[in-house]
């Protein structure tokens, strides 16, 4: 395919595999005790800091009452519920607007690059202050959105944080709001390593736009895309910041996620076995996450 | 008015084919443009909003900031200068927990881009064996979210003797970032030829050359990336910096901003000024940075 | 941020000077220890400086050390939590919530104090040893696990002003309980009439977080005479029918307040500090709210300090005096301590009434003292300031009642799950029938008490 050929990075695909078998496996003394030194840092990180707390965690959720009780919360379906909405739409709708809007801070321009700089601003500010900010913001009486809608307007705002599903919307934007800009300069970085050539010989053969982004940059990309995604579900399941801040839970604890369960169960009724087992009542969804990446990271070159 | 409007439609249906391409190409560009411009101000108002929010709290003087307002009414600067002067009995030891989120901030983004990157050559470039194991393990550490592994964090950083020092955090921080960051530089590891680290090996270079002159330049946008992330975790965490710190010393700037939330009733403006004023050294970072996140690779000028 | 006058700071230290004098013959000299304290942050700066010098004093009477933190609220019962679990913990921590001592308690991971409390009985009010007397489960007795040290209670806290311009008058301030909070309707529909758009009449806590819908659902709840939900022996009485009477009327009242537009409808949403940002903002003209923190808090504002109505409890609808719910806080000394001897002679020198009143009275007097005598001799507590005098009587002087919490920790799980202002909120927002409400509720409540039997003895 025409494709394969213009993607294939690094010269012709046979060179490829005889450099692919002439490396694996086959470091030779000083090398070897070179790559071994240079692993060496993390895996001392992971065996003194990993081992045991996770080891610890699994045991301290793995007492089976723990699951009937928490199963037999009455708040928990509407938890699993909320938590499916807020991670999958959450991490959905953020990492496809920042594949889009990676695409758009690509134009040149010296604007762009100022907007880029205001763009990461919600990234750098500090989250306890802003989450409360956001939760006065949307509060029906005195928050600044419903005053700019009374003052536009005229009428007043609906209460954003007063029904169940305002208040997932509001969390869900929060959310985005928040993390979307971090995700869009990875896959900006992501789009710079694309060769420059690749573009260019597309646009000789006529391919511009909309052709140029799915046939050469998102195929490049969607490895690149894959492996956030799914990074980034792993960290929202665990991510309890953005409800416990804008609405504790409520109204009436119907916003949970299991994340603030578990925060819940762990430090208001004093019971952290309790509170990792909420989280760990995600482990089905979260051991395929994990086997998948592991697959993503295993697989060595440049899929297409 | 209208003849000479039809004797134009005329002329140009008249025109060749290139000019009418050129033409069309011209209106898709305005229109791109405008769309541009679109986009453009609705990120800089979807950024803002929230962030107007905290500098209006922040420069409300605090009977004005739970009102109907939609402008402070009677700005001033006081906010700021009581945080800068320590003015406040919570900021009693702002700037020395100032110095020691930046102390934090800055041991978390060395370490973890260090021995992230280190680990990500030698399995990734120089592929050591039953290197896929490592990076594998280094998933387990996500199984469980971070904030449910703060207890048994707590317990460990006990038994170590790291108790109410700062490098606990920074050990527990260099944890949960360092897998991440393994895995983002194997993924842009993957754009770069292996070609570049075996022909510099036929010239004699050794695994450090190839790591200091071929490695880290090339992945110079990946490194800005996973290492404002690092920065920014630092910066944004507060759970471990709450467990793990006790003494107004050894505190950081999210446990002084926790302490706002201590009383039923605190200067909020005072909170946001903090908070502005404690986003600046990140965005700063960026800023810094930026260049090299921009900068880009050009295969065409590395190859050959 | 209150007003520190000199003149306080002199008092206090004085007092402080004067007492570890006193306290000297108290405390042997035994060789010199470091202990590990943890305290809650104070709300006021002055609180944190009684503090240290509470413990400079006992620093210098005992001759040994204290090595303490004074950490925010927040983070100090997680890190409670955490010590607690990991096994690793200091010798003494500061409770200041509901859950974690009946709780831990329960767990067998808390010293058992009697031997510290029991003996000072006399010089404490009457709800004070109750609050503390809590269930271990696994020694099957109770016992004295927390050291009293503050009290505090819910007042009511009224805009004067407010009251004036929707046409009201402070003096017909109604005696009886349902009557006192339809007093604020008219003066809600004054106020709208005179042009404020965003203010109504109620400011009541309906919503499910936090630990202020404990306190406004009990205290209806008793208003209406169902008192007896949790008994000291720990049973739940949700057949009672007085309870169950009292429990339905509290919903509806509660609900149908909301649905006719006299509580601001975010309250749904507050979390601990929004009805407080709400009160002082005037969106409301009357809360109902734990401790004088409110007023405290505007105490720089002298026009606004006076302009706030602190009282204590109407009577109840048949005119009958009420008791009010107050809270015991003070620290508990965790399991597996290594310098328990040291943390139990702290608390000792703590309790002792001069002592501890030097401290609280330093703190500006947030945190009433649980020692009546001190509070009726000393005229800082009950004749110096009209909102503490009304906090005082609330508290100490007129009768008072655990909170359920102490006679039974399941009660600590229904308060953290806010079991019945959950049953307000389905009434109010989602259309249920308050008796299926009520019956949902007490369901929910039924199975949390059934995993925590109290053996009788």
């Amino acid at each position: 395919m025409t494709t394969a050929s213009v993607i294939d990075i690094g010269g012709p695909a046979i060179g490829r595999q005889t450099l692919w078998r002439y490396w694996r496996g086959n470091l030779k003394g000083s090398e070897y005790l070179w790559a071994l030194a240079f692993v060496v840092p993390y895996i001392g990180v992971f065996l003194t800091f990993v081992v045991y707390p996770v080891v610890y965690g699994l045991w301290l959720g793995s007492k089976p009452s723990l699951y009937t009780d928490l199963f037999s919360d009455p708040i928990y379906q509407s938890t699993i519920v909320n938590t499916i909405l807020f991670v999958g739409i959450g991490v959905n709708l953020k990492m496809f607007f920042a594949l889009m809007l990676s695409g758009f801070f690509m134009r040149p321009g010296w604007w762009m690059k100022a907007l880029l700089m205001l763009f990461v601003l919600p990234w750098a500010v500090p989250l306890l202050p802003t989450f409360i900010s956001i939760h006065w913001m949307l509060n029906g009486e005195w928050g600044l959105i419903n005053n700019v809608i009374y003052h536009l307007f005229h009428i007043d705002g609906p209460a954003w944080l007063n029904t169940r599903w305002f208040a997932l919307g509001s969390v869900i934007v929060a959310h985005i709001w928040k993390w979307m800009p971090f995700w869009t300069i990875i896959l900006l970085a992501g789009r710079m390593a694309i060769p420059q050539e690749l573009n260019d010989a597309a646009k000789v053969d006529g391919a511009t736009g909309l052709r140029s982004f799915l046939h050469i940059t998102f195929p490049l990309l969607a490895n690149l895309y894959l492996i956030c995604t799914l990074l980034s579900t792993i960290f929202t399941l665990g991510d309890f910041t953005e409800v416990f801040f804008i609405t504790g839970g409520g109204p009436a604890n119907s916003t949970h996620v299991l994340a603030t369960l578990g925060i819940r169960d762990a430090f208001d009724l004093a019971n952290p076995r309790l509170g990792v087992a909420a989280v760990m009542s995600a482990l089905p969804v979260m051991i395929p996450l994990v086997i998948i990446l592991m697959r993503k990271l295993r697989t060595t070159e440049v899929e297409l | 008015m209208t003849v000479t409007i039809a004797q134009e439609r005329l002329a140009s249906a008249k025109a060749p084919p290139a000019e009418r391409m050129r033409r069309a190409a011209r209106r898709w560009r305005y229109a791109g443009s405008a769309a541009a411009a679109v986009l453009s101000a609705v990120l800089i108002v979807w950024t803002l909003a929230p962030i107007y929010n905290i500098v209006m709290v922040a420069v409300e003087s605090h009977g004005d900031v739970f009102t109907d307002a939609i402008w402070p009414p009677k700005p001033t600067l006081q906010g700021f200068w009581i945080v800068f002067t320590e003015n406040y009995w919570y900021l009693e030891h702002f700037w020395h927990q100032f110095g020691n989120s930046v102390y934090l901030g800055t041991a978390v983004t060395l370490l973890t881009l260090v021995i992230g990157s280190l680990a990500s050559f030698s399995i990734g470039r120089m592929r050591i064996r039953h290197g896929w194991l490592v990076s594998n393990a280094a998933l387990l550490t996500y199984v469980i979210p971070a904030s449910f592994l703060a207890i048994p964090f707590y317990r460990i950083m006990q038994s170590y003797g790291l108790n109410n020092n700062l490098w606990s955090v920074i050990a527990a921080l260099v944890t949960f970032a360092t897998p991440y960051a393994i895995f983002i530089f194997q993924q842009y590891g993957r754009s770069i030829p292996l070609e570049l680290d075996e022909a510099a090996r036929i010239d004699g270079a050794t695994p450090v050359q190839i790591y200091y002159k071929i490695y880290l330049p090339l992945m110079a946008p990946a490194l800005v990336a996973v290492g404002t992330y690092a920065l920014l975790l630092s910066w944004n965490e507060f759970l471990y910096q709450f467990l793990l710190l006790s003494s107004k010393r050894s505190m950081t700037v999210p446990v002084a901003l926790a302490q706002f939330l201590n009383s039923d009733e605190a200067p909020w403006n005072l909170m946001m000024a903090t908070a502005i004023v404690y986003a600046i050294p990140p965005a700063a970072v960026y800023y810094m940075f930026r260049r090299k996140m921009t900068g880009g690779l050009t295969m065409g000028g590395v190859k050959g | 941020m209150a007003i520190l006058t000199r003149r306080s700071v002199v008092r206090g230290s004085l007092g402080l000077v004067a007492s570890g004098v006193l306290a000297r013959p108290f405390i042997a000299n035994a060789a010199a220890m470091t202990a590990e304290v943890w305290y809650a942050q104070g709300f006021v700066p002055e609180e944190d400086a009684a503090f240290k010098k509470m413990a400079a004093d006992y620093e210098k009477a005992s001759g040994n050390k204290l090595d303490y933190s004074l950490i925010p609220y927040a983070a100090l019962r997680q890190k409670a939590i955490s010590a607690i679990t990991s096994g690793v913990v200091p010798d003494m921590i500061e409770v200041a919530d509901f859950q974690l001592a009946p709780l831990q308690a329960w767990d067998d991971r808390l010293v058992d104090l009697s031997d510290l409390v029991a003996p000072a009985k006399a010089q404490f009010f009457s709800t004070a040893l109750p609050s503390t007397y809590l269930y271990n489960n696994v020694t099957k007795k109770r016992g004295y696990y927390v050291v009293p040290t503050k009290v505090a209670a819910i007042p009511f806290h009224i805009w004067k002003s407010l009251v004036e311009k929707g046409g009201g008058k402070i003096a017909d301030l109604p005696k009886t309980w349902d009557a006192f909070m339809d007093f604020f309707k008219p003066v809600q529909k004054g106020l709208r009439a005179a042009g404020m758009r965003n203010v109504y009449g109620m400011g009541y806590q309906l919503t499910a977080n936090g630990v202020d819908p404990i306190g406004t659902f009990n205290a209806w709840m008793i208003a209406y005479g169902g008192q007896g939900l949790v008994t000291p022996d720990g049973k739940l009485h949700s057949d009672d029918p007085h309870v169950k009477d009292a429990v339905l009327k509290t919903i509806i009242n509660l609900s149908t307040a909301y649905k006719d537009g006299y509580v601001p409808p975010g309250c749904i949403n507050w979390n601990d500090a929004d009805d407080n940002n709400a009160f002082h903002s005037k969106l409301m003209v009357m809360d109902f709210d734990g401790t004088i923190s409110t007023e405290v808090a505007l105490f720089h504002d002298k026009e606004q300090y006076d302009d706030i109505l602190t009282r204590g409890l109407p009577l109840s609808n048949e005119g009958k005096e009420l008791p009010a719910q107050v809270a015991v806080f003070g620290p508990v000394i965790p399991k597996g301590a290594k310098n328990v001897a040291v943390a139990k002679e702290f608390a000792k020198f703590m309790i002792q009434p001069t002592v501890l009143n030097e401290y609280l009275k330093a703190g500006l007097g947030r945190w009433m003292l649980p020692i009546p005598e001190i509070a009726k001799s000393d005229p800082f507590w009950l004749k110096e300031d009209p909102h503490r005098t009304a906090y005082g009587e609330l508290t100490l002087i007129k009768p008072t009642l655990p909170f359920y919490e102490a006679y039974n920790p399941a009660m600590a799980e229904v308060g953290a799950e806010n079991v019945f202002m959950s049953a307000v909120i389905e009434v109010m927002k989602d259309g249920a029938k308050p008796e299926d409400a009520a019956a949902k509720a007490f369901k929910r409540a039924e199975t949390i008490f059934a995993k925590y039997p109290i053996a009788q003895s």
